[in-house]
């Protein structure tokens, strides 16, 4: 850089090369560096989502029913759990999880797939705290484990619950009420969510224990037995439907294999179950499942196998 | 006109000296840029080169965190599968039972093993009679239950193995009468590496 005569100031070739080509090495090495950040942030969401997927592991194995347990993120995060019944047979259920940094949350997390696995929340489920726990659910058989994950920001406040309800949610709770205690029977908090059993003031969930039916933000969804009423409560329609037409799928499934193990037995050893027509109608009836208004249909058969099980004579489950 | 010859002849020197002197510095400012464009290629070049080994040393880490994960899923998986429903005993021989395997719904579901290839996100699951002697003999409807090992998927050769010992109960005939028996297996889950 130099200056003239009349003191302008006068730019050699080298110095704007420089320049030019300084601005160049700058630019790609913002726009690499942006771009390993984010690569990296979605592959840190990516192991996060991947990580509840098999934290929720001995969950499923029936042994920790009646129990819960607490995921912890160390930054605030969005738990996205989807459902998706299309793509593989038994469908899929996804994980995708956002977390905040500066104030901002990230956009690009990447959803993580589990076929055996039936997650039910609300979308998403945000906070830093979460609470997990599962229970059986049996049609007649046992058919998966449902995992329930809901924030330790959101309360719930369980009102005129029935004695089961009431005793299972209060064995959940624990004796001694932590900070994070997210499930209330008595002494609710004010900001809670009201579950309400039967008839109630201010509800934000209602639950018909005889129609079983329950009703969230004006949808109605229908359920058979409690592991589903909880899967109503804690999620939206759109996901509770979905996964209701996964578990049929796997029913229809068992179903056949039931069936196949009845004959199997029957020529092996003799030994009748005598519930092969029953098992076939069950398999189709789970076949053309479309979604949980028809539930008490195939309940009705699912009691009707259930009883001729237990009072039948070989044992199949 | 001597003087006019020398007069012009100086001219000349001086007017040649002038052309050698821009040219020199002519070339000295086109090496200046040479030198300058090879210096900023070799920053870019060095800058590239590093960000290249530090991608690398991050996508292999990242490979390694996601086969850790698939390891620590196989092993969280083992622990529980028997449990399943496609493979528990139930109360079919007794009391509910845990980490039992109903040897006949197993031999059902390899019949219908299509629909659960991905099922369990592994590439192997196998069960392995351990107790009585073990021959080697892989299990199918005809040689059932003369045999050892029943395969369920088998997708792949290499991998990292998991097991669990797990109780394997069958319905079996015995002086005309059904009875339960309950042999000792292995539960054997394999995952992949990721590469």
């Amino acid at each position: 850089m130099i200056k003239n005569n009349r003191g302008d100031l006068q730019f050699s070739f080298a110095w704007i090369f420089a320049i030019i080509a300084g601005m160049f090495i700058l630019f790609l090495a913002i726009y690499g560096v942006s771009k390993f950040i984010s690569i990296e942030r979605s592959s840190q969401e990516a192991q996060t989502a991947k990580d509840i997927g098999i934290l929720i592991n001995p969950l499923e194995s029936s042994f920790e029913t009646g129990k819960r347990i607490m995921i912890k993120t160390p930054v605030e995060t969005r738990i996205y759990t989807g459902c998706n019944n299309v793509s593989t047979f038994f469908g899929r259920q996804t994980i995708r999880t956002s977390q905040k940094t500066y104030n901002e949350w990230s956009t690009e997390g990447i959803n993580v797939g589990f076929s055996n696995k039936y997650i039910f929340s609300e979308y998403p489920v945000e906070g830093e705290n979460f609470y997990l726990f599962s229970k059986q659910f049996e049609f007649p058989f046992k058919i998966a484990d449902l995992i329930y994950l809901t924030s330790t920001k959101d309360k719930y406040c369980f009102k005129n619950a029935p004695k089961d309800i009431e005793e299972e949610i209060e064995d959940l709770i624990g004796k001694n009420l932590s900070e994070n205690e997210n499930f209330f029977t008595k002494d609710c908090p004010s900001e809670s969510i009201n579950v309400c059993f039967g008839s109630g003031n201010d509800c934000d969930i209602k639950v018909n224990t005889i129609l079983k039916y329950v009703e969230k933000n004006g949808e109605r969804t229908y359920y058979e037995g409690d592991a589903l009423m909880y899967a109503a409560i804690f999620s939206n329609k759109e996901n509770y439907e979905c996964q209701i037409s996964r578990l049929m799928k796997r029913t229809e499934q068992l179903s056949a294999i039931y069936t196949d193990k009845s004959k199997f037995i029957y020529q092996k050893t003799g030994c009748n179950s005598e519930l092969e027509v029953e098992l076939t109608q069950l398999e189709n009836t789970a076949k053309d499942f479309r979604n949980s208004e028809e539930l008490n249909l195939i309940n009705a058969l699912a009691e009707n196998i259930k009883i001729k099980s237990e009072y039948g004579g070989c044992k199949l489950w | 006109m001597v003087i006019k010859k020398g007069f012009l002849k100086r001219k000349k020197a001086q007017m040649k000296n002038k052309e050698i002197f821009q040219l020199l510095h002519k070339k000295n400012g086109q090496m200046k840029i040479q030198q300058m464009s090879f210096m900023l290629l070799g920053v870019f070049l060095f800058f590239a080169l590093v960000g290249m080994i530090i991608l690398t040393i991050k996508f292999s880490d990242l490979k390694q965190s996601a086969t850790d994960l698939e390891e620590q899923n196989a092993m969280l998986l083992v622990t529980k599968l028997a449990n399943s429903p496609e493979f528990s005993c139930g109360e079919a021989y007794g009391n509910q039972k845990t980490d039992c395997i109903d040897e006949d719904k197993v031999m059902m579901l390899k019949e219908n093993i299509n629909k659960y290839v991905n099922f369990w996100g592994v590439s192997n699951i196998e069960i392995k009679r351990i107790y009585p002697e073990n021959k080697n003999i892989e299990c199918t409807l005809s040689n059932y239950p003369n045999c050892d090992t029943i395969k369920l998927i088998n997708k792949s050769s290499s991998g990292y193995d998991k097991f669990n010992f797990v109780a394997l109960c069958r319905k079996e005939n015995y002086k005309d009468s059904v009875v339960n028996k309950c042999e000792i297996a292995k539960l054997i889950i394999r995952y992949e590496e990721i590469k």
